[in-house]
């Protein structure tokens, strides 16, 4: 008896996630009944069960789609220490100077890719209904999504922005087509900040480090690791971001008219020779894995020196026993001078799915189009450093750093963002970066460079002949 | 008479069918119908929003005979194969030889510990072990209180080791997991038979080769292909151990489908489908070469 009345509770419940199960994929229709049965606790007759089976279900499809209000957008964006609150800064701003009833919805999701993938769903199913109003996207990544799924988002060419105002180097990832398709939020102007107290043990200045050649470099470098123990670079080795950058401070890419552009290129090869020379010699620690890179070498203290994007700038601050003693400044060359580039970064992009698309552009025109209450806000509460160049002129920007020993780094960094030379850019820059990595991983240990870069030039060029 | 008897027959007949259909209609929608889906997108290329015929038709297939990623990562997938399952079925034949012993005490207690490993998470002993064998990590530590080495090894980061360290772990992970197999097998063999040997004057060793092995036969077969068909389709240890590298050195053949489906951004499903299905004829080859040279009925 006791066996049987368990079977029956098994099958019941078994039945009863199956049936829930179906219910949620499905729009209304036939999971209504039961969905109805669950909602509706009022013993209504059956054909009002059905009705407020139907609304129920409307309701829980408009609130993960996107909104339908009047004065109501949804957006995604993933980081809550660094974006969102540059998000929410935007918001508080619009509604306060020029729309009460306006409301944001910020939907946090937990990772950039997540809203990658999802648009790979939404454009593969056809179905872009369950996209926000806007998203943040990040713009290496922008080119291939609109170029594979020209569906997803749509263009804000319109939007009244002077793009002028902007760093033109940034832009250029959101450009397509000659038109605009996203508003840029952050700034991937690269910084190279070293340990000032460092330096001096080894006699040096952080003008001493500024305009210099990788060559110098190096030899300082050597000098730091022999009488401190520590790298005067570190790099996660596994997405090498050095070979980009250095290069694109040359004002060269690894794409030319949209083919790899590897071994043939003079300044990639030196690049690649200098950054393989860097990690035989103990100048530059390659990391495992991008958690190696910033817990161990620079939250553990190994490095006298960190260049990337100026978002690492969090990453550095973290350690409170070095408060004071950095100093950021330009990127050294191949041939002297003072070096600009830029790495990752983000914009905000409205998708198909906006159903009030002049609203978006009003809401992303008055904030990140140059409003420096939303810049002022999102850098004081999220660190968010803008690239729109008159926004980075505000006292807020201007104020000096306590941990970067008062120096004023935010102005600085949106100051070097006007220098970043336009470099070609393609849709398979981070398949780029993963095989030249391994190039770079493989030599360092021993390989000859040029049979590797090879090797990398043969297995970009296979991956884009898709 | 006779016709109502074969209705009562076609009846009960009709009744088992009634009772299959909701298993076969769930296997067909869930399991089948993708399959079928898959096998086509795999003749496709392009982003998964337009999809096209390829041209030519089993251009994906050819394709990866020249991708070199694909290949290097099938040489990995084997050299994990050819290395780990060996070691780890005799590993598991010892421990469930030690652990059948009548006269051994805490026998359950032993059983629960080296069966133990499995009942962790992929993702998390991964993880465990990614830490264990981080350059500033405990295996290094102690390595170097012990004055084994002078100075920490980069395990992750080289190919050489980062390989030793997967087959360790998947060692760990699924040795305990065989053995289960085997100790119930082994309690299936009539103690008799043993005592017969014994008997007979046959030594210990002579006992396992003559005995143990032909009645564990099947269970032997079995585990020999679960062991192939897990280590081809590895993953979760690619992934969250060593991400493949360094420098793809560690990339499995499933990690690869992964990346070129999910990872990077590059979304090309139908490569990936192809893929797969090349890695499936691998599995069903190989299963099918064990279950012959398995079977000696005739």
């Amino acid at each position: 008896m006791k066996k049987k009345l368990v079977s029956v509770l098994l099958v019941a419940s078994m039945t009863a996630t199956l049936l829930a199960g179906c219910g949620s994929s499905d729009n209304g229709g036939s999971a209504s009944t039961d969905s109805s049965a669950t909602t509706d606790t009022a013993a209504d007759t059956s054909s009002d069960d059905s009705a407020a089976a139907d609304t129920s279900s409307d309701d829980s499809s408009s609130s993960d789609a996107a909104a339908t209000g009047e004065n109501k957008l949804t957006l995604n964006a993933w980081d809550a220490s660094f974006n969102i609150p540059a998000m929410q800064a935007a918001a508080d701003d619009y509604k306060k100077n020029v729309d009460d009833t306006f409301e944001l919805e910020i939907i946090e999701i937990s990772q950039s890719s997540d809203i990658e993938d999802a648009i790979t769903l939404a454009g593969s199913s056809g179905d872009y209904s369950n996209l926000p109003d806007i998203t943040l996207f990040q713009d290496h990544w922008i080119q291939k999504y609109v170029a594979d799924y020209p569906d997803a988002f749509q263009d804000i060419d319109d939007a009244d922005i002077n793009w002028d105002d902007f760093s033109q180097e940034k832009l250029s990832y959101s450009t397509i087509g000659g038109k605009h398709y996203g508003v840029p939020v952050d700034n991937g102007t690269a910084i190279f900040a070293y340990r000032t107290d460092i330096l001096e043990e080894c006699g040096y200045t952080i003008d001493d480090m500024t305009g210099i050649t990788w060559d110098k470099f190096i030899e300082i470098g050597e000098e730091v690791y022999k009488k401190t123990g520590k790298y005067l670079l570190s790099m996660d080795g596994d997405g090498n971001d050095l070979i980009y950058m250095m290069l694109q401070a040359e004002g060269a890419s690894q794409f030319k008219d949209g083919k790899p552009y590897i071994t043939e290129n003079e300044k990639l090869v030196k690049v690649c020779e200098k950054i393989v020379e860097m990690a035989q010699k103990n100048v530059c620690y390659l990391a495992n894995d991008w958690s190696d890179y910033t817990d161990q070498t620079i939250q553990g203290d190994m490095v006298a020196g960190v260049m990337n994007g100026n978002w690492i700038i969090p990453t550095i601050e973290k350690l409170d026993a070095n408060s004071g003693k950095w100093e950021i400044t330009t990127l050294p060359t191949l041939e002297g001078g003072e070096g600009y580039a830029s790495n990752g970064g983000s914009s905000l992009y409205v998708t198909s799915n906006c159903k009030n698309p002049e609203l978006a552009k009003k809401f992303l025109a008055y904030t990140f189009g140059g409003s420096t209450e939303t810049y002022d806000a999102a850098l004081k509460n999220g660190g968010v450093i803008t690239c729109c160049l008159s926004a980075g002129k505000s006292d807020v920007y201007n104020e000096g750093v306590e941990y970067f020993n008062g120096q004023p780094i935010y102005a600085k960094v949106v100051e070097m963002g006007g220098h970043v030379p336009t470099v070609e850019q393609n849709d398979f820059h981070y398949t780029c970066r993963q095989y030249m990595a391994a190039a770079i991983i493989n030599a360092r240990d021993g390989a000859d460079l040029m049979t590797e870069l090879q090797a990398a030039e043969d297995n970009l060029k296979f991956a884009m002949e898709q | 008479m006779e016709t109502k008897k074969s209705s009562v027959l076609a009846k009960q007949h009709r009744a088992g069918w009634y009772f299959l259909t909701p298993a076969t209609a769930l296997i067909v929608i869930m399991a089948f119908w993708p399959i079928l889906n898959a096998f086509i997108m795999s003749f496709k290329t392009g982003s998964s929003a337009s999809m096209k015929w390829a041209s030519p038709f089993i251009y994906n297939y050819q394709r990866m005979f020249q991708d070199k990623l694909f290949i290097r990562s099938v040489g990995n997938t084997f050299f994990y194969l050819i290395i780990q399952v060996p070691i780890m079925l005799v590993l598991a034949m010892v421990l469930a030889q030690l652990l059948n012993n009548k006269d051994l005490k805490f026998k359950g207690v032993f059983r629960t510990c080296i069966f133990l490993p499995c009942a962790t998470a992929l993702v998390s002993y991964s993880l465990i072990f990614k830490s264990m064998f981080a350059t500033q990590g405990l295996v290094n530590a102690a390595l170097l209180k012990a004055g084994l080495i002078s100075e920490n090894i980069n395990f992750i980061g080289t190919t050489s080791t980062a390989r030793l360290v997967i087959i360790l772990a998947l060692i760990w992970r699924w040795t305990g997991y065989n053995m289960v197999f085997y100790l119930a097998g082994l309690q299936n063999i009539e103690y008799s038979v043993y005592e017969a040997a014994k008997i007979d004057g046959a030594n210990a060793w002579q006992t396992f080769w003559m005995i143990t092995v032909p009645l564990l036969r099947p269970t032997i077969i079995m585990t020999v292909i679960m062991s192939i068909n897990g280590t081809l389709q590895l993953f979760d240890e690619s992934v969250n151990l060593t991400s493949g590298g360094p420098a793809n050195s560690t990339i499995t053949m499933s990690h690869y489908i992964y990346n070129n489906s999910f990872g990077k951004g590059v979304a090309n499903f139908g490569y990936s489908t192809a893929l797969s299905f090349i890695v499936f004829i691998m599995v069903a080859i190989l299963a099918l070469i064990n279950l012959k040279v398995g079977d000696q009925r005739d």
